[in-house]
């Protein structure tokens, strides 16, 4: 079996290599990266610069010649545009977000439907599939794939002005231990005062999406969620989040989840293993002196 | 300027309920305008203030959908049309639908939520544009229009960048763009009175997708909780001692 792979973003790219290299032969498509070669592909195309037009345009040409059983492509910004295009030029369906693959005459796939709150299982003769970031921790292994750089062919698109984001400083989808804030922490100074309850943990801090994208508290990339990072820490401890189900999609993974939250019908309590009722500030001081005595 | 809007009508989410099986009960239950669908026709409206355009609203829905074409003319969208037939979420034979009307209409530009809030698959900008073979741009916080091209701000993954393609072109927009209008009583009483033109669209679901289950995750958590902070303080403490070490 045969699969072509494609993510505009190596970190990502590097899961799903890892997910399908032992069931298929893999050929991936990714931004200039050398690090992607260490996965299991055996084959890596480089490309530079590359809009949704010519990515999508060259992953026609490699569907033609790899003549591969499956695509799978990585669902970022950018993936769900060009899985979109290739769809139509291909004129296959696409499944889109699924986290869970077994190949057979038909395939068996898994995706979040109504907003998170339930687990489609579906049985298609589907080629083409959009994949969540998170299917799968990343390995390396010892060979390295063989690679060629492609030549994208012209855009309509033109860069007009590109920033780089503002990343914190962490990596939280490789914490054992996340501390993650909701609005319930009021205010911007009052990341302060929980800050000793990180310190004392050695966690990373991360926050609700309200947090992240709409006061921009934290940044983007500690966004935890359907539309953030979706997380497995060893302890999540959610500090004034309400639990809305596109946060609890991100957090599945937890092994233990702790919630303080002042409000005892938060839906936050019915998604935990520990939590207890009352303010944040006055509970947090508490534990970080239990803790550190 | 001549914008159309994509409107999607899903069901409120918020409500949905689950039977003893863990799975959802979605009879009866009330249906309301996509939350990232409201950005979209915020968009366009605050372009059509801007620049004078007109806004053509399209729901792919069903007969229950005039209240979504109501709650967008009550925004500000000038005319509405309904195709009828949605079935359930298929990109693809959305885009084949919304193909089908749009290549004989003129616009110039197409506004859509970049996500739907039910599937998240985020699919129709790409195909649909590959279709009509137009530039798509997705997850813009800002649109401007300039000369021929439409100037798009948009939020990667990685990096903020602003881009620029040809009109007509296709743009998804995300919901940190703008906060949508509530509309007036005036505007609401004044929508109600408004025209729609409803269409079957002839939708055909070919695929060979079979659900085999639809249910939420299993939960065993062990939902422990204290209501006393004394008692919860000391147990957590304990556990969380245990992991940091
Ligand atoms: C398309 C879409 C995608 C989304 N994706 C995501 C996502 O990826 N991630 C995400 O997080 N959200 C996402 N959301 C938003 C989500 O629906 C919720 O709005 C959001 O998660 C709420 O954030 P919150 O819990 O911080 O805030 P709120 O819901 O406002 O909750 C704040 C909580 O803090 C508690 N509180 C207040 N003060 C205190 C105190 N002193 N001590 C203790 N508790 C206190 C309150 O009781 C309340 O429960 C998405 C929404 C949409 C529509």
């Amino acid at each position: 079996m045969k699969a072509l792979l494609f993510s505009d973003e190596p970190k990502n790219l590097k899961e799903i290599i890892t997910y399908f290299s032992n069931e298929m032969e893999v050929t991936a498509i990714s931004p200039e990266d050398d690090s992607v070669k260490k996965y299991g592909a055996k084959k890596v195309y480089f490309y530079k610069d590359g809009f949704s037009d010519n990515i999508s345009n060259a992953i026609k040409k490699l569907n033609d010649t790899v003549k591969p059983d499956y695509i799978f492509i990585s669902s970022t910004i950018l993936g769900r545009e060009i899985a979109g295009i290739v769809s139509s030029k291909l004129n296959e369906p696409c499944i889109s977000e699924i986290f869970a693959f077994k190949p057979g005459k038909m395939a068996t796939t898994k995706r979040f439907f109504y907003g998170g709150k339930t687990v489609l299982e579906e049985e298609s003769n589907c080629k083409l599939f959009t994949v969540s970031p998170g299917l799968t921790e990343a390995k390396e292994i010892s060979n390295e794939s063989e690679s060629e750089n492609l030549t994208l062919e012209s855009t309509n698109y033109r860069l007009i002005d590109r920033k780089e984001k503002k990343m914190g400083d962490s990596d939280i989808a490789e914490a054992k231990i996340i501390v993650s804030i909701g609005r319930g922490i009021g205010s911007k100074e009052n990341i302060d005062k929980i800050m000793p309850l990180v310190d004392a943990l050695h966690a990373k801090l991360a926050g609700s999406r309200p947090i992240c994208l709409d006061y921009k508290w934290l940044s983007e990339d500690q966004q935890i969620g359907l539309s953030g990072k979706k997380v497995r820490p060893d302890i999540y401890i959610a500090l004034g989040i309400s639990g809305q189900i596109q946060h609890i999609a991100g957090i599945r993974g937890a092994k233990t989840i702790v919630a303080i939250n002042k409000d005892k019908s938060a839906p936050i309590f019915e998604e935990c293993d520990y939590g207890i009722v009352g303010d944040l500030f006055k509970i947090v001081s508490a534990l970080v002196n239990k803790i550190n005595n | 300027m001549e914008i159309v809007v994509l409107i999607k009508q899903t069901v409120d989410m918020d409500q949905l309920k689950l039977n003893e099986n863990s799975e959802p009960i979605t009879e009866n239950l009330p249906l309301k305008v996509d939350v990232l669908s409201k950005n979209a026709i915020e968009a366009a409206v605050q372009l059509k203030e801007k620049y004078s355009a007109h806004v053509t609203g399209i729901v792919f829905g069903t007969e229950k959908s005039t209240s979504a074409m109501k709650e967008a003319y009550a925004m500000g969208v000038d005319d509405g049309i309904i195709l009828t037939g949605y079935k359930k979420t298929a990109p693809s034979i959305t885009a084949a639908v919304l193909n089908n009307k749009l290549k004989d209409m003129k616009f110039d530009l197409i506004i859509l939520g970049n996500q739907s809030s039910d599937s998240y698959s985020g699919l129709l900008a790409g195909t649909l544009a590959s279709k009509l073979g137009i530039p798509v741009m997705s997850n813009a916080v800002g649109i401007d229009v300039k000369n021929e091209n439409a100037n798009v701000t948009i939020e990667g993954d990685k990096y903020d960048f602003v881009e620029e393609a040809k009109m007509p072109c296709i743009i998804s927009v995300a919901q940190e763009i703008n906060t949508p209008r509530l509309p007036n009583v005036m505007q609401i009483m004044s929508a109600g009175k408004k025209k729609i033109d409803i269409e079957d669209s002839g939708a055909v679901y070919n695929d060979n997708i079979h659900i085999l289950s639809n249910k939420a995750p299993e939960n065993d958590r062990k939902k422990m909780i204290y209501e006393k902070e004394d008692e919860g303080i000391d147990s957590i403490a304990r556990i969380l001692k245990g992991v940091a070490k």
